[in-house]
């Protein structure tokens, strides 16, 4: 057994790292799958947020959607305001003690990450609607558009690229956070690492590994997410369009290595 | 112009809270003529427009489109949009879409023609308003005046049988003034219904069919460019027009 902090943290590389790494996969899966929910239902709960309520809409659908509105807006509070170990406590718990659904230890992970973002997303989504300028909702409105058409076509594709940074961040949330799963036995980062750190009782060694693994995974996505951000905002230059193919044939070849270099 | 009153406004009242913006409008839009709606900032001119394409709600009062009141409960809303189009003052073009996009979206999504179909409208439209060479082009990359042409083809694409126009050169500088309103020119020419929100009395005066002024919510006068600009009867009227012309 080797005594110094190096030789101990090499030897649980040595004999520990595949489980590690299957904990780190699982962690990300679970971040992902779960962000990328609870980005649905955010954007579902944005929509329907948002959706106008006229004074001469009928009586019916006046009622569903103040209804409707009420039941999300406890969803939200009820899930932003209490802490992610809990409820999956009280899902994983309750759902087979009242229904006896026994959930898989995957989809109770997936379900309770899912909900969680979704309920922070709602209102991000909700805030990157509103950031939207209300000209765009008339300019497609007055080419009649409805709600939904205006919402999937114009308002959400710019509201995504603003809450884009909000996304990101709530992915590096998910990341770390979803330790929390160990309480309901998810074998993820975390539980990997204390299931390591138990057996020869080298914590801080462990930790050190465990540490840089997270940090790792979330400076992956956070700079992975710039690039994509970049991408969206798409090219700064546009090309003229002429209707005469022969116009313009000179000057017009690119010289793929001169033009990297010419951008910044 | 023939006799067919296409649009017909009736007893419109409009209230933000207490503040009365519009007090019992009348007035009507026959197919094919042109009307420019004249009058001082603040006269209720714009929010006259959108209450006709019910952008916003009128308090009371009807709009007729066709003989039907268009703002009844269970009026099909986009439908009556579809076939009233909006050119705003500050153009409104979707900011995640190119030009070309811009024009398409509509005639895609609303009326549902194919891809080739609303492409080639679209195309065609965009070329009306001599834009065609910048159909890749995003709204952040056009001057005004260009991109309120691309935002008269988006219109023109739906072909509504009214175009409203909520002072489409007021965002402009001089320059670019000149450009929409030769393309609006044209549109007159061709025989669009319009009803046109503007500060360009020459425009008004060549263009229109009827001029209507109105002033502090109400409509002061109505009738040919000849009888609003060169003979007022108001002395409201006349007021108006003698600070507007000595600037």
């Amino acid at each position: 057994m080797p005594q110094d902090f190096l030789g101990r943290i090499l030897f649980i590389l040595d004999n520990y790292l595949p489980s590690l790494l299957r904990g780190a996969g699982t962690t990300i899966l679970v971040a992902l799958v779960g962000t990328f929910f609870g980005c649905i239902i955010g954007f579902i709960i944005g929509i329907i947020q948002t959706i106008p309520l006229e004074k001469n809409d009928s009586l019916p659908k006046k009622a569903v959607l103040r209804a409707l509105r009420l039941v999300l807006y406890c969803y939200v509070e009820v899930f932003r305001g209490t802490p992610m170990l809990v409820q999956a406590m009280f899902i994983y718990y309750g759902s087979m003690e009242l229904f006896g659904i026994d959930m898989s230890m995957w989809f109770a992970a997936f379900f309770i990450v899912s909900i969680n973002t979704g309920a922070y997303m709602a209102e991000t989504v909700r805030g990157g609607i509103l950031s939207i300028d209300v000209g765009q909702t008339e300019g497609a409105k007055a080419i009649g558009m409805n709600h939904v058409q205006t919402m999937v076509n114009v308002i959400l594709p710019q509201a995504l690229r603003n809450i884009l940074p909000q996304i990101g961040n709530n992915l590096i949330i998910n990341i770390k956070d979803t330790c929390v799963l160990a309480g309901i036995g998810t074998v993820e980062l975390f539980f990997a690492s204390k299931s390591v750190a138990g057996s020869y009782y080298w914590y801080f060694q462990t930790y050190t590994i465990t540490m840089a693994m997270y940090l790792v995974m979330t400076l992956f996505f956070s700079r992975l997410l710039r690039w994509f951000e970049k991408k969206m905002d798409g090219d700064e230059s546009y090309s003229l369009a002429h209707t005469d193919t022969l116009e313009q044939t000179s000057g017009l070849y690119k010289f793929r290595g001169k033009n990297r270099k010419e951008r910044r | 112009m023939n006799d067919e009153k296409i649009l017909e406004v009736r007893h419109l009242s409009k209230k933000f809270g207490e503040n009365t913006v519009l007090i019992d409008i009348d007035f009507s839009v026959h197919t094919g003529s042109v009307i420019c709606i004249i009058g001082a900032s603040g006269s209720g001119k714009s929010t006259l427009l959108r209450c006709i394409n019910l952008l916003e709600t009128p308090t009371s009062g009807e709009v007729l489109f066709h003989g039907t009141d268009i703002t009844k409960p269970g009026t099909n809303i986009p439908a009556y949009r579809a076939k009233v189009g909006m050119v705003f003052q500050n153009f409104n073009l979707f900011n995640n879409m190119t030009a070309l996009k811009n024009c398409m979206i509509g005639t895609r999504r609303v009326l549902g023609l194919s891809s080739e179909e609303s492409h080639e409208r679209a195309l065609f439209y965009l070329n009306k308003v001599g834009m065609s060479p910048f159909i890749n082009a995003k709204p952040r990359q056009l001057s005004g005046g260009q991109k309120q042409r691309v935002a008269i083809a988006r219109a023109l694409a739906m072909e509504p049988e009214v175009l409203l126009f909520d002072e489409p050169t007021s965002a402009l500088d001089p320059q670019m003034v000149g450009e929409v309103l030769s393309v609006m020119r044209t549109l007159a020419e061709e025989g669009l219904t319009m009803l046109i929100v503007t500060h360009e009395m020459a425009f008004a005066r060549d263009v229109s069919s009827r001029v209507v002024y109105m002033n502090e919510g109400v409509i002061c006068e109505e009738g040919t460019p000849e009888q609003i600009l060169v003979n007022p009867q108001k002395q409201e009227t006349r007021d108006f027009l003698s600070r507007f012309m000595n600037g």
